[in-house]
């Protein structure tokens, strides 16, 4: 039975030979394209991700805060919803890491006649406030309280980078949609051929008692796996690509840039892309059967 | 076996082409459907196997009530019924082997079996020497043979036959009606569409004459008026 189908479907991908050489090409070329910008955006991500971890309001305290009046002012930030932890730190801390900070030139802080540093408290924002809006809004919150004698912050680069995800999102979206739809109008095209080359077929199947299922059956396996094999590909070609780009343009390159590991997709990630092929390839013959075979 | 009672079918073209049929026909008849070209056989058989539905009346197919059926039944009752086109319907590509194993790859059957038994029905047309051959290959009264071994490999109990013998010449024809009569034998119902008056006299049987999409002539006995 299953090998009847699969004789099928090597007899119809035999019979058009070119046309569906192309439509895997095509398949192919569409998820590279997808999978390319999946690639650039995850890792792009996980680099703002990162950089936004280290946004963090520090609220300079006043000298004459008593140690119960900095708890209080602790306990009261902490309740803010954008916050999502706060650390304080003493005056003398802050000279101690200051001092740290200056191996060998401890020099220049000798004869100071009093500890000039405040105390501190560094605000970390819950993830999600991880931007401008969320940095404004805490700030509004703290600006005024007489604990408090200066904040520092800064945030607009992580705006920008922001936008910038949002634009390669939409463009990623934009151009991966655009692309899959062309995808499958290639393959309904392509089952449509294959339908019309087996029509005499197909109509001595009805009349010798196949069931609709049965004859659409081979459509569906076509599809499905010319989806399949089309994302496979493209997922085979990508990591390739990724290699290619890690050893020869990257791996050099990294000592100027920085320490940012590149991933590649993940092994749910690369499954769930063949598996929508899969449903790209079925959709596909879906609409195509739908509208051409009459069983 | 089957019953057709009222039954007319109108196209845009051809308004009448069947008129008020009226006819039973009993299980394991052997009937020829003759009458010239236009009458309304193909349309009659048609009917029966399904790739047209009346316009009008009720009709009884191995069991079958056709009005009632729904698309995803056909299937059921297309498999208990044996048709040979006037056009063959064979496929270029395949062998004649293949060709008769199409009708039960369809039917899900193991593939060792299929093929055994195609055999087994190229055999009873005597084609089993050409099994390999391609249609093309083949006389007109051999491919005639392969399109009937394809309709009888599920062993029908109901063989459609239009115009079977339409393309070959007096001798080949008398071999397919000797062939028509061993399928009979076995117990298969034949209803046999020709316009050609010459076969029921080479092996008279029951007969039924249409024209212009009436019944003039039945020797079958009357039909009831209703189904019971």
């Amino acid at each position: 039975m299953g090998g009847y189908f699969f004789r099928q479907v090597w007899q119809n991908l035999n019979q058009s030979r070119w046309i569906n050489a192309i439509t895997l090409g095509t398949i192919t070329l569409s998820f590279l394209i997808l999978g390319l910008f999946l690639v650039i955006f995850l890792n792009a991500k996980g680099l703002m991700e990162d950089w936004g971890s280290r946004i963090r309001v520090t609220a300079y305290l006043s000298d004459s805060l008593s140690a119960e009046q900095v708890s209080h002012l602790r306990q009261k930030i902490l309740h803010f919803e954008e916050v999502r932890d706060v650390r304080y730190r003493s005056k003398d801390q802050a000279l101690k890491t200051l001092q740290e900070s200056l191996k060998g030139r401890q020099g220049l802080l000798r004869g100071l006649p009093r500890n000039p540093l405040p105390a501190s408290m560094e605000i970390q924002l819950q993830p999600e406030h991880r931007n401008s809006i969320g940095v404004q809004g805490l700030v509004a919150k703290l600006k005024g309280a007489p604990e408090i004698e200066e904040l520092q912050f800064g945030s607009e680069w992580v705006e920008r980078f922001s936008a910038f995800m949002i634009l390669l999102q939409v463009l990623g979206m934009g151009l991966s949609g655009l692309l899959l739809l062309a995808t499958i109008f290639v393959i309904c095209n392509t089952i449509r051929l294959n339908i019309f080359a087996r029509q005499q077929e197909i109509e001595i199947m009805r009349y010798v008692g196949a069931t609709g299922l049965f004859i659409r059956t081979p459509f569906y396996i076509e599809g499905a796996l010319q989806g399949f094999l089309g994302a496979s590909l493209a997922l085979t070609m990508l990591f390739f690509f990724f290699q290619l780009f890690l050893t020869k343009v990257y791996e050099p390159l990294e000592e100027m840039l920085g320490i940012f590991p590149l991933h590649f997709l993940t092994w749910e990630q690369a499954a769930a892309m063949a598996l929508g092929g899969v449903a790209l390839g079925l959709f596909a013959t879906q609409v195509s059967v739908g509208r051409y075979l009459r069983v | 076996m089957i019953e057709m009672v009222h039954v007319s079918k109108a196209y845009d073209l051809s308004p009448s082409a069947l008129l008020d049929i009226s006819l039973k026909i009993e299980r394991g008849k052997f009937v020829y459907l003759t009458g010239p070209s236009g009458a309304g056989k193909t349309t009659l058989l048609k009917l029966l196997y399904v790739a047209e539905r009346p316009t009008e009346g009720e009709i009884q197919v191995n069991g079958f009530e056709v009005l009632k059926l729904k698309p995803r039944e056909i299937p059921r009752l297309r498999q208990t019924l044996g048709v040979v086109f006037q056009d063959l319907k064979l496929l270029p590509r395949r062998t004649a082997l293949e060709n008769v194993a199409f009708a039960l790859e369809v039917l899900k059957m193991e593939r060792k079996k299929v093929l055994e038994k195609a055999f087994q029905a190229l055999r009873l047309v005597e084609l089993e020497r050409k099994g390999n051959c391609f249609p093309g290959q083949l006389s007109s009264g051999e491919q005639q043979r392969v399109a009937i071994a394809r309709a009888i490999v599920n062993e029908p109990s109901l063989l459609l036959a239009d115009e079977p013998t339409g393309n070959i010449n007096a001798e080949a024809a008398e071999g397919i009606l000797r062939l028509f009569d061993e399928i009979n034998l076995r117990g298969t119902t034949l209803v046999v569409a020709t316009h050609n008056e010459a076969l029921p006299s080479m092996l008279p049987k029951e007969r039924i004459i249409l024209d212009r999409g009436r019944l003039v002539y039945s020797s079958l006995p009357k039909p009831p008026q209703e189904f019971l």
